[in-house]
C-alpha cells in the first residue's frame, strides 16, 4: 500500500536523480523497467537512460492530462478532480485509444467502492453515480450509463467537439466494433463483488 | 512480421478487420451496436510511397488493434483494485506538483496507474521498433527519441526528449531503411501521426 504523502511540493531545478524530493517527480524506476519489459521480447535489453527517459515521459504525461482536467475543473467551479475528468483529458489531448479501456477500469473501481459504501456482500440496486456526488451536477452521460447499452449510445455522440473533433472522429468504428465484441461483459463484470479494504485511506471527495 | 505482397481492395467498413467473437454469456447481440458515420467524416489517409513502408504500417496497425483488445481483455480480468504496478501515492505527488491542483479524488490514481501502464507500454514499444530497425538488442534514449518524434500525440514529450537526438535517431533510421522522409519528426502518411488507420 502507498505509504505518506505530506510532501506534497514539487522538487528542485537540479536534475540530480539522488535528491530524495527530485526523485518524488518520477515513479520509481523499478515499476517502470518491468512495465517497459511487457512490451519487449524476451531477449531484449533496456539501457538505464531509457529507462530514465520513459520515467520522465510518465511524470510529463501525468502532468499533461492533470493540468487539461484542472483547467476543466476550475472553468466549472469544481475543487475536486475525479476520473471522468481525467478521462475527458485523456480524449481531448488526443489519447483516444486509452478511454474506453479505462471507463471500463474505472466503472469496476466504483462498482467496488459502492460496494464498500454499502458495508454489505449484496451489490446495491441503485446505479453507481449514488456514490460519486461530485459528478452528479455536471450531468456526466457516463454516470447515467449503468450498462453496455447506455455505453454503446455514448460512444456514438462527440462529448467534446472543439478540438478533439477531426481526431475522435477517426476512432468511433475501432470503438464500436469492440464494444459490440465486448458488451456481453457487462453482465459477467457486475457478478465481482469482492471488497478489498485499503482503498480508502487516499484523500476522498 | 507478416509480409503482404499483395494489397486487398480497402473493405467498406474501416476499423473492422478483427472480428472479435462474443464472450460465453454474452448479453448484447449486434442489434443494439451503434455505428457512427466515420467513413465519411473520416478521408482515407494517403498511402505511402515504398511498399515496406506500407506493410510495416499495415502490420503497426494491426498490432495496435491487438494491443487495445488485449488491454481491455486484461482491464475485464481485473478484480483486484488494492494492488497497483505504480503507486498510487506517488502519482498523486506528481499531479500535486501541479499548484492549480486543490483536491484528487481517490479514483483519479486509480485511473492514472492504468493509463501510465499502457502509455509505458505503447512508448516502449514504438521505440522497440526503432531499435530492431537499427539492428539492436537494447532500446536505448533514441529509440524513445525517435518514437516521440514520429508519433504526434507524444508531441508533448519533445522537450522532455532533445530534438537533436531525435533527428539524429531519424537520420540513422532512414540511412538504415533507405526510404526518404519529408522531415524528421512529422509523419510522412498519416496527418495523425498514429499508425491504427489502415492503408489497405
Amino acid at each position: 500500500m502507498p505509504d505518506s504523502d505530506n510532501d506534497e511540493s514539487g522538487g528542485p531545478s537540479n536534475a540530480d536523480f539522488s535528491s530524495p524530493r527530485e526523485q518524488d517527480r518520477f515513479l520509481p524506476i523499478a515499476n517502470v523497467s518491468r512495465i517497459m519489459k511487457k512490451a519487449l521480447p524476451a531477449n531484449a535489453k533496456i539501457s538505464k537512460d531509457g529507462k530514465e527517459t520513459v520515467q520522465e515521459c510518465v511524470s510529463e504525461f501525468i502532468s499533461f492530462i492533470t493540468g487539461e482536467a484542472s483547467d476543466k475543473c476550475q472553468r466549472e467551479k469544481r475543487k475536486t478532480i475525479n476520473g471522468d475528468d481525467l478521462l475527458w483529458a485523456m480524449t481531448t489531448l488526443g489519447f483516444e485509444d486509452y478511454v474506453e479501456p479505462l471507463k471500463l477500469y474505472l466503472h469496476k473501481f466504483r462498482e467496488l467502492e459502492g460496494d464498500k459504501a454499502a458495508a454489505g456482500s449484496q451489490p446495491p440496486p441503485p446505479p453507481s453515480s449514488t456514490h460519486n456526488g461530485a459528478g452528479v451536477p455536471v450531468g456526466y452521460g457516463m454516470y447515467g450509463a449503468g450498462g453496455g447499452s447506455g455505453m454503446i449510445m455514448m460512444m456514438g455522440q462527440p462529448m467534446y467537439p472543439p478540438a478533439a473533433s477531426s481526431g475522435y472522429s477517426q476512432q468511433p468504428p475501432h470503438h464500436q466494433m469492440s464494444m459490440g465484441g465486448k458488451g456481453g461483459a457487462y453482465g459477467h463484470c457486475d457478478g465481482s463483488s469482492s471488497s478489498p479494504s485499503g482503498l480508502r485511506r487516499h484523500d476522498g471527495l | 512480421m507478416e509480409p503482404k505482397s499483395t494489397t486487398p481492395p480497402p473493405p467498406p467498413v474501416m476499423g473492422a478487420p478483427i472480428a472479435y467473437p462474443p464472450p460465453p454469456g454474452a448479453a448484447y447481440p449486434a442489434g443494439p451496436y451503434v455505428h457512427a458515420p466515420a467513413a465519411a467524416l473520416y478521408p482515407p489517409p494517403p498511402l505511402p510511397p515504398a511498399p515496406p513502408s506500407s506493410q510495416q504500417g499495415a502490420a503497426a496497425a494491426h498490432q495496435q488493434q491487438l494491443f487495445w483488445a488485449e488491454q481491455y481483455r486484461e482491464i475485464e480480468a481485473t478484480t483486484d483494485f488494492k494492488n497497483h504496478n505504480l503507486p498510487l501515492a506517488r502519482i498523486k505527488k506528481i499531479m500535486k506538483a501541479d499548484e492549480d491542483v486543490r483536491m484528487i479524488a481517490a479514483e483519479a490514481p486509480v485511473v492514472f496507474s492504468r493509463a501510465c501502464e499502457m502509455f509505458i507500454l505503447e512508448l516502449t514499444h514504438r521505440g522497440w521498433a526503432h531499435a530492431e530497425e537499427n539492428k539492436r538488442r537494447t532500446l536505448q534514449k533514441s529509440d524513445i527519441a525517435a518514437a516521440v518524434a514520429r508519433t504526434e500525440v507524444f508531441d508533448f514529450l519533445v522537450d522532455i526528449v532533445p530534438r537533436d537526438e531525435a533527428k539524429d535517431a531519424d537520420s540513422a533510421a532512414m540511412g538504415a531503411a533507405g526510404i526518404p522522409h519529408p522531415a524528421a519528426g512529422l509523419p510522412a502518411a498519416d496527418p495523425m501521426g498514429y499508425y491504427y488507420v489502415q492503408p489497405q
